[in-house]
Formats: structure tokens, sequence, C-alpha cells
């Protein structure tokens, strides 16, 4: 997502609530510290499908938000 | 050559506190500096005598370490193994040990960050491990030795100041592994049967050499009966037969540290290491209804389709992917034990030679002795 977002394209990165400290440490050493994250609840991994599209729900908003501020 | 002075004037370079043994240590946690155990100051002074074995650059990359990608320098470094308590002869070796781990297949990333109990084991070879001291006998994944104690922690020390690998932040460690203070071996190749690990992997005897594996810390195999190679071998596959390892799911290498005793016991026979490796991975095996009916739904039918997706509940899950995966290794002293030492999935080990600036073999630490 770094190589995209110095590309000039719109990237951003879904990211767990517990590993917010860390996508944004990352964001910032390869050179995107307004990389954004899209917080959705911890845990993604051994869900349910219909948890994930909870989860999904959830970051949807977030990238639209994300896009037409980047479009804007 | 950096001139170490000058380097020591850069901005950042130098920190100054209370030279009371208990102040530093506070000034070093309060930095988030340590691992939690106190440390020697790494003074100026204290760095340089580190150096003393260095032929390198001291101001050269010789790794760049996640998540924070920081510059491993010989002099970054060096700070420390002070910190850790080397002794100036087992830098070359911490240096080694990170220039291993920074190589691509060991996915030192991954290994940093991940919520998996892994950490970097040490597996020393050669002559250079027993010249400075790397415990391979009694209690050697144990406490009380030094070289072992102090080139493990400074690998880990180097990872969290240099690296940036916080709990929380940038090592994500579920609730890792006590292995993190320190996990350094050497073979015990003297007791061993079969040929040395870095022999296996094609360097020289006389070569000394480090193999990096990010493990988790390892599991005893009890066993006092058993008189055969069959016997043996069937109490081990038994240990390593377990549902919650990272090695059944993903390409992972375990490693087997045979005790001594047992390692004749297996090759009493006349087996090979590598007939050894196939017997385990024969052996180790648990049938797909051991696991829970949502990890046979979603891990076997689905991500493992081409082995699993159709496979019956009786069919045997290998504990590791290929027979060779397995790294075997003989160490410690007399008794009826051996280890076993499951790792994280998504990661290789590597072997790497301690050689000289000039690319000849160490074949001795006074070879890399400055002046």
């Amino acid at each position: 997502m770094a190589q995209l977002t110095k590309r000039g394209l719109i990237a951003a990165v879904v990211c767990s609530d517990s590993f917010m400290k860390l996508g944004s440490a990352q964001a910032k050493v390869f050179g995107v510290p307004d990389l954004p994250l899209l917080r959705i609840q911890h845990p993604l991994g051994g869900l349910a499908m219909e948890k994930v599209r909870e989860r999904a729900a959830v970051a949807l908003p977030q990238l639209v938000k994300v896009v037409k501020e980047k479009q804007s | 050559m950096s001139s170490l002075a000058a380097m020591l004037k850069a901005p950042g370079a130098m920190v100054e506190c209370d030279d009371d043994p208990e102040a530093v240590f506070d000034f070093l946690c309060a930095r988030g500096w340590s691992d939690g155990l106190p440390v020697i100051p790494p003074t100026p002074e204290r760095v340089e005598r580190m150096l003393a074995y260095c032929d390198r650059d001291f101001g050269e990359t010789v790794a760049r370490i996640p998540p924070r990608y920081g510059a491993a320098t010989p002099i970054r470094v060096a700070a420390n193994a002070v910190m850790a308590g080397c002794r100036p002869e087992y830098f070359p070796l911490v240096l080694l040990a990170l220039e291993a781990m920074a190589e691509g297949p060991y996915n030192l990333y991954g290994t940093q960050a991940t919520t998996h109990p892994c950490t970097p084991m040490l597996i020393f070879n050669g002559p250079v491990a027993a010249e400075v001291g790397i415990n391979s006998g009694h209690n050697a994944m144990g406490n009380y030795f030094r070289a072992n104690a102090a080139i493990g922690r400074a690998v880990r020390l180097a990872l969290v100041n240099i690296g940036a690998a916080i709990p929380g932040t940038g090592d994500m460690a579920t609730a890792g592994t006590p292995a993190k203070f320190t996990f350094c071996v050497a073979e015990n190749e003297a007791a061993s049967p079969w040929e040395p690990l870095h022999v296996e992997r094609g360097f020289p005897r006389e070569a000394s050499a480090v193999t990096v594996i990010a493990a988790e810390g390892p599991h005893n195999v009890n066993d006092h009966e058993s008189l055969s190679p069959e016997g043996i071998l069937t109490m081990i596959a038994g240990t390593m037969a377990i549902t919650g390892s990272n090695n059944a799911y993903y390409a992972g290498q375990p490693v087997l540290a045979f005790g001594p005793e047992h390692a004749a016991t297996a090759a009493s026979g006349g087996m090979t290491k590598a007939q050894v490796k196939q017997w385990l991975y024969d052996h180790a095996t648990l049938p797909l209804s051991k696991f829970s009916s949502e990890g046979i739904e979603r891990r076997f039918r689905r991500k493992l389709a081409d082995q699993f997706g159709n496979a019956p509940l009786d069919t045997p899950v290998h504990m590791w992917a290929k027979p060779d995966d397995l790294i075997v290794i003989v160490t410690g002293g007399a008794g009826k034990h051996s280890q076993y030492v499951p790792t994280f999935g998504n990661t290789r080990s590597v072997t790497r030679v301690l050689k000289r600036a000039d690319g000849e073999l160490v074949m001795s630490i006074q070879d890399l002795k400055r002046g």
C-alpha cells in the first residue's frame, strides 16, 4: 500500500484495533505517515463469514470517505 | 574505517545519565532499551572494547532490522552486545546471526511482528563455538553459560532496540515465550553419530557457522525405556504430533535436538540422518479427525484443498511439509531426553559461515582480532 500511495494511487489498509499502533508505525517507516488505516474490531482471523461481513460493513464507509477526500 | 570517536559525536549517538547502576537500569528501562533484566551500561569505552574482534567498518549497515528497518551497524550492535553481557570474542557471532536473520528466506519482518511466540534459535557449529565457550553439553538450552546467555540476549536486544520489536507495537506476540530472553546453543558434534548441521548443508567441517530459525521454546521428549531406533523414534514422533503447531499448516522447519544418548540409540541400527527424518515424517502424523470440525472445514478442506479437499477423516496429517524440512541436531549432556522445537511456519532457516572481511574462513576467533 505504501508503494501504491507513492505512485499516486488512493490506498488504505484495513487494520483491526489491536494492530493500529503497528499499522501506524509501519506507515511512518515506509514513508507514508498519512496512509489511511480503516479501523475494524479485532479479531479478523477465525471469524464466521457473518462476522467478517460485519467488519466489512464498518470498513466500507471509511474507505468511501477516504476516496472522496482524496478525490476532492 | 569510520572513526569511532567521530561516530559518537553524531547527534543522538550519546546520552547521559547518572552512573549509579540502578539509575542506569532505570534510565534504560524508561527508554524501552532493555529486556527487563539489568544490563551493563554501554559506555563509549566498553563499546570500543566490544569491537576488538570486528574487522568491519563500524558504520557499515550489515542488516536492516524490521519493523523499523533500523540499520544494524557494528557500533549499534556492539552497544547491545555490551548491554547483554557479551565478551568481545562473542561479538562476531552476534553480528553473524543478525546477518543470517536478515536474509530473505528467514522472513525477519514476519517473525518479529507475528502473534506467534517465535524467537531466533541460534544453532552454532564449528570450532569457534567451542573456542568462545558456547555450551553444547549439560543444560545446553538452559541457564548458567555466559556465551549462550549473552549471545542470544544481544541478538534479542538488537531486535528490540534497532528493529523496534516492542510488544504491542512492533512485536505482536500474543503471549511470547521465555526463549525471547535468549535461545542459543551449539551442536554437540563430538557426541553426534551423524554429520553436523553445517556439514549437512554443504559447508566444510572446519568452518564455523550459525543456523538461525524462528522457533518456539523447546518441548522435552522423555524416554528411558526404548532400546531400539524404532522405539526411540516412536516416542519422539508421538511428541511431535500435535494439533496446535504452525508446522502442521505452513511450510516451516521444526527442529529436533537429540540428546546424545537418544541419538546413539536412533543411530544404532545404522540409520542415517536423512533416514531418521523420513521415518519421523512418516510417523509423526495425526488423523484429520483429531482436528476440530471448524479447523477441518476452514483450514484443511478450503485452504489445503489440494491435499484434503475430499480426504477421509483417517487421512494422516504430517507435521511438516517435506521429510527434509526437519532440522536434526544433537546437543546436551548425559540423560535420556531430547528436545522438540516447533517453529514459526512462514520462515526458512538460514545457515551462514563466519568469514573474515577478505572472504577467508575464520578458523579461530583470534583471526578477527584488530591490530
